[in-house]
């Protein structure tokens, strides 16, 4: 709009400030992940922003392989959370995403299930904690406690509102000429949905996928009340990450910080052009 | 003979009448057939949970008391669980921090990111770049944004390095075990995580704003600020209030940041209403008094957003 040279001074200060505040911190656990232990807290004022002699021992040390300088040996180690985090998200994206796109389907082309966009929203709008004693208790019951597919089932019901409204949303905008064609061409109604919709939709239902498996792989409320050894996720380990020998395990927890970290930070930038959408319910499209 | 004309009949008069009726009723039991999943999906989790909350809610129940939850009758409290609730301070306090977070977070989130977005509205070099760099935070594991800033907040930490160099002498606070500051802490790290989010939505309509409209403006001489106030807020509005509730909505529940940095402490300064009912859930053990508060947040919640959306309804029609 203002292209005076002032205005592209301030704009780009204000940028590189913003963009400061924004790398700091997630840098500042990238770093951690990578120093000894002797570096992990201030000597004095003596900060070591940068790793001075870097090492890989963090990473060794919660995969079970290296004790290094660390006294104490993890009973534990991270293969596990990981994998329970993969499985619970995974499996957790494939229900809301089964779920989701059918029943979006069902609402934009045959008007089922009315209801459904409100209630999914009322879902969505609940605190977790304000809903989780029935679930607790259920979950119970079943047997569901502490195992990757009570989490998965969980995640897949938290995470419905999301894959219905974005899925509902692509169906809208997706023009019906091709399926018209193909049902005078005498398909039948769900062929036509197996074999033209959902192979055209591909791109809307991966980036679906990935937004709706960022949602679940971010959990930690959910996994901290229904897990609590056999199935722990990462964030609940790194909770648990610290001993009474050396207090805080620093460099351990960001190593297994930053593993976490990762995979949605890439995910989310693949799919930034669909963010807005997902974010918003699908009310807003970039 | 006869039977031929009747087949012929028949196909006849089918085929006058099926193309409408039949993949109607096709698409209906298609329809039907694929929301189910979500409807048993949403059934098993909404009604179901929520009467037995409410039975839960009118008893002693604990899972320690060694019989189930349907034999919760038995521990029947004649609504205690709902009066000790208007007397309880800690459950109000928490409320009102969480009030507090959100009366500060959200709007300082709004204008940091609808500032971020003008400035991102036309083309400048580096564009592109910036915009991910800048939606990082949003994406990182909320849990471990709290671990980032647990040890950013230490008192041997970066953010008291970065103080001590710009006040230019030592500067060790215990940020995150003092009353006052650790909910300053707690607040921070929630604006650096969702400032970007309302970046993002503010950005997308910033960019709708039709172009040459603006254009048209600028030739008459409409100052920055005049266009701002008449061409671009008017389109915004819908977006705003979008964005607005969304992190309203979110914020409300704030609980993985602030847990991990702070476990709700130092004594209850951090506590907020989703803290709190985890700790009575957790550490208390009675099951009975949590459902009813959650039950109580639950229909205030409901009340407040059904009068929203009437507000927001008549507001559309006027």
């Amino acid at each position: 709009m203002n292209r005076s040279l002032t205005f592209e001074i301030f704009r780009y200060t204000a940028i590189l400030l913003a963009l400061a505040v924004t790398l700091i911190p997630t840098l500042w656990m990238a770093s951690m992940a990578f120093k000894p232990i002797a570096e992990w807290s201030a000597a004095g004022a003596d900060l070591t922003w940068w790793p001075k002699s870097p090492t890989l021992d963090n990473f060794r040390f919660i995969f079970g392989t290296s004790t290094s300088d660390l006294i104490v040996a993890l009973d534990r180690t991270a293969g596990k959370p990981i994998l329970a985090s993969l499985l619970s998200a995974v499996f957790g994206t494939l229900i809301a995403m089964t779920a989701g796109t059918a029943g979006a389907y069902g609402l934009s082309r045959f008007g089922s299930g009315q209801n459904l966009p409100l209630a999914l929203i009322q879902l969505r709008l609940f605190p977790p904690m304000a809903v989780m004693i029935p679930v607790m208790i259920m979950w119970a019951f079943f047997g569901l406690v502490d195992t990757w597919w009570g989490l998965a089932l969980i995640y897949g019901i938290v995470t419905l509102p999301f894959a219905f409204w974005l899925m509902k949303t692509f169906f809208d905008d997706m023009p019906r000429e091709i399926e018209d064609a193909a049902l005078v061409e005498g398909c039948s109604r769900l062929r036509v949905f197996m074999k033209i919709t959902l192979p055209m939709m591909r791109p809307a239902l991966a980036s679906s996928a990935l937004f709706v498996f960022i949602l679940n792989w971010s959990d930690y409320l959910i996994a901290l009340l229904l897990t609590t050894r056999e199935w722990v996720t990462i964030p609940v380990y790194m909770a648990s990450l610290s001993s009474s020998m050396t207090g805080q395990l620093y460099g351990a927890k960001a190593a297994l910080g930053l593993i976490a970290a990762v995979p949605p930070v890439i995910m989310g930038i693949a799919i930034q052009k669909h963010l807005v959408r997902g974010l918003t319910f699908g009310a807003l499209k970039q | 003979m006869s039977m031929l004309a009747t087949e012929e009949k028949l196909s006849v008069t089918g085929d006058r009448s099926t193309p409408e009726t039949r993949i109607e009723d096709g698409g209906r039991r298609l329809g039907l057939m694929l929301t189910l999943p979500a409807q048993l999906l949403v059934l098993f989790i909404a009604v179901f949970p929520l009467l037995m909350q409410l039975y839960i809610s009118l008893t002693d129940w604990s899972p320690l008391d060694g019989i189930g939850w349907w034999q919760a009758y038995e521990l029947w409290n004649n609504f205690a669980n709902y009066t000790d609730l208007a007397a309880d301070s800690r459950f109000w306090d928490a409320l009102g921090r969480t009030a507090l977070v959100m009366a500060i977070c959200v709007p300082a989130e709004f204008l940091l990111g609808l500032g971020l977005a003008i400035l991102f509205m036309d083309n400048f070099v580096g564009k592109r770049l910036f915009y991910s760099v800048m939606l990082i935070p949003m994406m990182v594991v909320p849990a471990v944004a709290g671990y980032m800033f647990f040890m950013l907040f230490q008192s041997g930490g970066p953010v008291n390095d970065i103080v001590s160099t710009l006040i230019g002498r030592p500067f060790a606070l215990a940020w995150l075990s003092s009353p006052g500051t650790a909910l300053i802490a707690v607040m921070i790290a929630d604006i650096w995580q969702w400032t970007p989010l309302m970046f993002l939505i503010l950005l997308a309509g910033l960019v709708g704003v039709p172009e040459d409209q603006m254009r048209a403006a600028t030739l008459l001489g409409a100052s920055w600020s005049q266009r701002f106030r008449t061409i671009v807020m008017p389109k915004m509005k819908t977006i705003i209030i979008i964005a607005l509730s969304i992190r309203v909505i979110e914020n409300f529940k704030i609980f993985d940041t602030l847990y991990i940095m702070t476990g709700g402490g130092p004594g209850v300064a951090t506590e907020t209403i989703s803290v709190y009912i985890y700790k009575v859930t957790q550490q208390d053990l009675i099951w009975g008094y949590v459902a009813a508060i959650a039950l109580v947040i639950l229909i205030a919640l409901s009340i407040l957003v059904s009068l929203a959306i009437s507000r927001m309804n008549a507001a559309k029609e006027a």
